[in-house]
């Protein structure tokens, strides 16, 4: 048991150090971190600039620190979950590797999730920054000293679980549709964005796509963090809840995925071999 | 006399062929349509959602939703444009568009105006989440006048893809990840989601740099008048984007010619998987 453990560690940090290898070596290390967290800065710049627009106009300007964070954490869903699917497209119809890492001893779920720790890190910069750019030029603070450290903790580790675990379904689809691998990368960050309240409560969301707000981890953890670090939600149809009822729902919402994700990826990888799909490269 | 005549014709030609690949090319893959029309549409929603949430005038609402309209054109400009030699490189066809006795400018052109007719035709789905589904209103606006900054905002952004397109030519993977650090960026530059105004003094930097901002705050200026909140009058920013045309243009022109030595000289024309 502990072979096999330390046998996983070193193969997680060799793909780790693999992916860290592949993502910057085509620019040096302050470029490739301007370039890394580019995106998500100007994302929250562009917040900023509607803010400051209607600041003297919006009738519920006080709710914009709500959308703010959900924003800056989204972070993780985009590069950590979308980013694995991307690993499959660029492992497969860009670099042509992925025959040879599907063959080698290190195994495709312990690579994608060495992978993934770097986009990992990537996400964690991005976010602590664009909180830094929130916290002094936009006045979204909170204090330190009524924050519930623990079950932020906990918060956190399941909005990143989630992320990784989810991931790992998107990396499955990926690698059984060649084709539609890219379309469908785009259109979950898009969509996720869209459904989870990140921008706006989910109540603004027609019925039906509220029922799917509510089945996804993520929804509740934007929620959860904005209670915990802000004092209050977005959601009033969430609103109803007590703090331990969201991170129940959290909890099991995140643990239902994280199984079905697990699952998820094994039977669509083995599909994907069955069709011969692994190596199918649709665009070079 | 006939040499030139016989050079314009074969340039024509070459420009018509690449608009008729780029316009059949995008009907091809069904899976492309609803990317480049759907997915911008659905982060447009987003942002007018925010603005609903904040409870902010409605004619705040229809500027993103205009501004969301154009970024559909900026993402071909950036894909469709900047990067297609790259893609190209990558297939292993570059060295085609080379040999070919064409001018590499008819191709570019004929891609531009493929590429501008073809995103157009997929605004159709942001015009119509927009106005019927988000319930966006404008102003009542003169066709012409509207017909005049949307091809001279046009004609700005595609000749600026051009000039793209050369720099992309000496590069590889950077074409890539360069063209994915110009969007958000890009858009935040440009007032893709609010009033270029509430920049500032960046705003007014911004809009002496890139065509994408001047062409949003023209066309908003059109169509939804003084809720616009230009920052120039259109007549000038129309003025302007011709002027951007023009300058895109010779410098597209001229870069095309010194990377295309330079990437000779370093043997990198068709170098795939760098």
């Amino acid at each position: 048991m502990a072979v096999s453990a330390r046998s996983f560690g070193a193969r997680l940090r060799t793909a780790a150090w693999l992916g860290w290898q592949i993502e910057s070596n085509w620019a040096d290390p302050f470029v490739f971190v301007v370039y890394a967290v580019m995106r998500p800065l100007a994302t929250a710049l562009i917040l900023a600039g509607m803010y400051w627009a209607v600041a003297g106009q919006a009738a519920r300007r006080e709710t914009f620190e709500l959308f703010y964070l959900g924003n800056a954490f989204h972070i993780y869903v985009t590069q950590v979950l979308v980013g694995m699917g991307w690993l499959v497209v660029e492992e497969r119809e860009e670099y042509e590797t992925l025959k040879y890492v599907y063959a080698s001893p290190i195994g495709m779920f312990t690579y994608l999730a060495g992978r993934s720790t770097v986009k990992m890190a990537l996400a964690t910069l991005s976010t602590l920054l664009v909180l830094l750019v929130g916290w002094f030029l936009l006045g979204i603070r909170w204090e330190w000293g009524a924050v519930a450290w623990a079950p932020l903790l906990l918060v956190l580790v399941l909005g990143m679980v989630a992320s990784l675990y989810l991931g790992f379904l998107v990396a499955g689809v990926a690698l059984l549709l060649p084709r539609a691998a890219i379309m469908l990368n785009e259109g979950l960050a898009v969509s996720l964005y869209l459904l989870c309240g990140v921008l706006f409560p989910i109540d603004l969301l027609p019925r039906g796509l509220q029922e799917l707000a509510l089945v996804l981890p993520f929804t509740h953890w934007y929620e959860a963090l904005r209670r915990l670090l802000l004092g209050h939600g977005a959601s009033a149809r969430i609103g109803a809840w007590s703090d331990v009822t969201l991170l129940l729902v959290l909890l099991v919402t995140t643990v239902a995925f994280t199984f079905v994700s697990r699952w998820g990826y094994l039977a669509l990888e083995r599909r994907a071999r069955q069709l011969g799909r692994l190596d199918q490269t649709s665009l070079f | 006399m006939s040499r030139l005549t016989d050079e314009l014709v074969l340039n024509w030609r070459a420009m018509v062929g690449r608009t008729y690949v780029r316009i059949v090319g995008s009907i091809r893959e069904p899976a492309w349509i609803i990317g480049d029309a759907v997915f911008p549409t659905l982060g447009m929603c987003a942002f007018v959602l925010l603005y609903r949430a904040l409870g902010a005038p409605r004619s705040f609402e229809a500027l993103a939703v205009i501004g969301g309209i154009l970024s559909t054109y900026w993402i071909n400009v950036l894909w469709g444009m900047g990067a297609q030699l790259y893609w190209e490189k990558q297939q292993g066809q570059l060295q085609l568009y080379f040999v070919a006795p064409c001018s590499r400018m008819a191709i570019l052109s004929g891609m531009a105006i493929g590429g501008v007719l073809t995103t157009t035709l997929r605004t159709v789905f942001g015009i119509a989440i927009g106005f019927f589904v988000l319930g966006v209103r404008v102003e009542p606006f003169d066709p012409g006048q509207l017909a005049l900054v949307f091809v001279a905002s046009m004609a700005a952004l595609y000749a600026m893809g051009m000039t793209l397109s050369s720099l992309f030519l000496l590069y590889g993977r950077e074409a890539w990840h360069l063209s994915n650090a110009m969007l958000e960026p890009v858009y935040f530059l440009s007032g893709l989601y609010f009033p270029l105004r509430a920049l500032g003094a960046v705003g007014a930097v911004a809009a002496g740099l890139l065509p994408l901002a001047l062409g949003v705050d023209a066309l908003r200026q059109v169509l939804l008048g003084a809720d616009a909140h230009g920052l120039l009058p259109v007549g000038v920013e129309t003025a302007l984007l011709g002027g951007f045309a023009v300058v895109f243009l010779v410098l597209a022109r001229f870069a095309l010619r010194h990377l295309e030595n330079l990437s000779k000289h370093e043997g990198r024309l068709t170098q795939r998987w760098q």
